[in-house]
């Protein structure tokens, strides 16, 4: 059974320049993710959704407060440590895909396992179970440059699944699709290869659609999450 | 991980094929001007011991305190020969007498190794003929075939040393050099020429008695004639070429260091543009938790790739280079040899790794954030 995963954020604020030209991005958010849960982030432009998101995944430290993961605090791990901890916990989708232009789309998925220690075999064969599973086993040996938006986006949630991690972190991962296509890209995400197998999932986005499969919508804005904003989902 | 690293790098360098087959060729340049110049020394200090290593003898005597024939002056006694030849051990002693002088052709002046010899000698003179005889008289030379076809000469014209003309009788092959060339003359018509004793002799060529240790018998002559210097083929070999690899050594470590530098700019840019094009990618892998080392090793392969076949491919050139010299001109010999080329892959990994430094640090510094820009 998959290591379920608990990360909690206390009190943690970001805060850009000083004096005149400070900025808070995120303001004293609290904020927990239970194992197996499907929350929502949602605000306008520039309320400090991707900086919460960042702290999260652990890309940025807060200026203030604490990330904890399974009760562990981060700011004792090193960068190394942490790199380790993204690499096997945590599983990234972004809206612009970022897949390695020079790899396949099952040479992506392979990285990322490769990268944790998994060689031989056994990571080509999980690499093309998992796009298969994403509807792309005929796709496996294309560049992303040969596939369409929908399709790196699968590519994407396969490579974030690669190393079968508890939490998935996903920023705007439909921004850049069509609504047909993001509807299906965000089913496979939440409700195929997440709810199923009981992962957490963490995501922001614009597209209020999305509320139907949440557990748990949030508003944030200002770099605060609004006291009666935690929505009901649709 | 190593495969898949491997594959991106290969990948990152492939993208850019024109970059990536200049970059090989910068550093196959470098190898080959490295490999060309240590060639052309090496080949110099075997042509400087030409002389040496064609004689079949096992001994040498010289003036005591000179132990070269390059750049040096050597005179023995005239009773020195006929000392050598009767002490225990030795079968054959033959004196030559020797100078370095110019062989004047019209114009041109030919630095030469000029010997002396007698007629009817068992070994001291050309070692190979071609044409002609190989016993010098009073007013005759025999030079190098190559040497004739350069100028234009034949057997019975005329060159002159120290203004005195002597007429081509013998041709040999094999004696003409970039650094050296060597001519033989008639030892009286020599001793006139250096006002000493036609018995006199620079160097005396010792050929032992079969089953002799010639160690031993040099020691045993170091002693019993203690105004000659007593040296076997290989050290009087090895110290020429050490007096020529001295002479050589700057030059060669200036252009050495000039290559080297060469190569970790070529290597250096061209790494670093590939990470400049691919510092969105390198953020991705360490937003999604590749560890410095991961990151690094796509550097380091990328570096060594370019290195490796621009290595291999100069080494190839150099071989080709040297091949097709000795062809147009037979007496320029660029010596490459697996030893020599193989000693500077310690550098060139040295130099790869320098060159790495700017695109690791360029990495080091990429803010993984950048993967939340659209």
């Amino acid at each position: 059974m998959r290591t379920q995963i608990s990360l909690e954020l206390s009190g943690i604020s970001k805060v850009y320049g000083s004096g005149n030209t400070e900025v808070r991005a995120v303001d004293n958010v609290d904020l927990q993710i239970k194992p197996g849960e499907i929350v929502l982030i949602m605000g306008p432009s520039g309320s400090g959704k991707t900086t919460l998101l960042s702290m999260a995944g652990l890309l940025l430290k807060p200026t203030s407060g604490v990330v904890s993961v399974n009760d562990v605090l981060t700011s004792a791990l090193n960068q190394r440590q942490l790199a380790q901890l993204r690499l096997r916990s945590i599983g990234f989708v972004f809206q612009a895909y970022n897949l390695i232009a020079s790899l396949s789309a099952r040479e992506n998925v392979e990285l990322v396992m490769n990268m944790a220690g998994t060689n031989g075999a056994k990571a080509p064969q999980r690499s093309l179970e998992l796009l298969s599973l994403l509807g792309l086993e005929q796709r496996a040996d294309h560049l992303p440059a040969d596939l369409s938006g929908g399709q790196k986006q699968r590519v994407a949630i396969a490579r974030a699944l690669a190393n079968d991690p508890p939490l998935i972190l996903a920023d705007e991962p439909t921004g850049n699709l069509d609504s047909k296509t993001g509807r299906e890209v965000m089913e496979l995400l939440c409700c195929g290869l997440g709810r199923v197998q009981g992962r957490s999932i963490v995501i922001v986005t614009h597209d209020h659609r999305l509320r139907e499969i949440a557990d748990r919508v949030l508003w944030l804005e200002d770099g605060q999450l609004q006291a009666k904003a935690e929505l009901t989902p649709a | 991980m190593g495969a898949i690293v491997a594959k991106l790098a290969w990948r990152n360098l492939l993208q850019q094929r024109l970059r990536f087959a200049i970059s090989v060729c910068g550093v196959a340049l470098a190898v080959l001007l490295i490999l060309v110049m240590s060639g052309v020394f090496a080949g110099s200090e075997e042509h400087a011991v030409l002389y040496i290593r064609n004689q079949p003898v096992a001994l040498w005597a010289m003036q005591n305190g000179v132990a070269n024939l390059h750049m040096s002056s050597s005179r023995l006694p005239a009773d020195t020969v006929e000392q050598i030849q009767a002490f225990p051990g030795v079968d054959q002693a033959v004196g030559v007498l020797y100078a370095s002088a110019g062989v004047e052709i019209s114009v041109t002046v030919i630095y030469s190794y000029v010997f002396g010899i007698d007629s009817d000698i068992p070994f001291g003179g050309p070692w190979s003929l071609v044409e002609g005889s190989d016993s010098p008289g009073l007013n005759e030379i025999v030079i190098d075939r190559n040497l004739t076809q350069r100028y234009g000469l034949r057997l019975g014209d005329s060159v002159s040393i120290l203004g005195f003309p002597l007429r081509i009788t013998g041709l040999s092959e094999g004696a003409f050099g970039i650094a050296t060339n060597v001519v033989f003359v008639n030892k009286t018509a020599m001793a006139l020429l250096m006002d000493v004793s036609p018995r006199a002799a620079s160097y005396v060529l010792i050929q032992p008695e079969v089953g002799i240790n010639i160690a031993r018998l040099a020691a045993d002559l170091n002693q019993a004639i203690p105004e000659a210097n007593f040296l076997t083929e290989a050290e009087f070999v090895a110290s020429d070429q050490e007096m020529i690899r001295q002479m050589g050594a700057d030059i060669l470590q200036l252009m050495n260091v000039i290559a080297y530098i060469i190569g970790v700019l070529v290597i250096g840019i061209t790494v670093y543009t590939a990470t400049l094009e691919r510092v969105r990618e390198f953020g991705v892998l360490k937003a999604i938790g590749a560890s410095m080392a991961q990151l690094m090793s796509t550097v380091f392969v990328q570096s060594f790739v370019i290195a490796g076949v621009g290595f291999f491919t100069g080494v190839v050139l150099a071989y080709l280079v040297s091949a097709l010299v000795v062809q147009i001109s037979p007496e320029i010999l660029i010596l490459v040899e697996p030893y020599q080329w193989l000693s500077h892959v310690p550098i060139l990994i040295l130099v790869t790794a320098v060159a790495s430094l700017l695109p690791l640090q360029r990495i080091s510094n990429v803010d993984p954030l950048v993967v939340f820009e659209a």
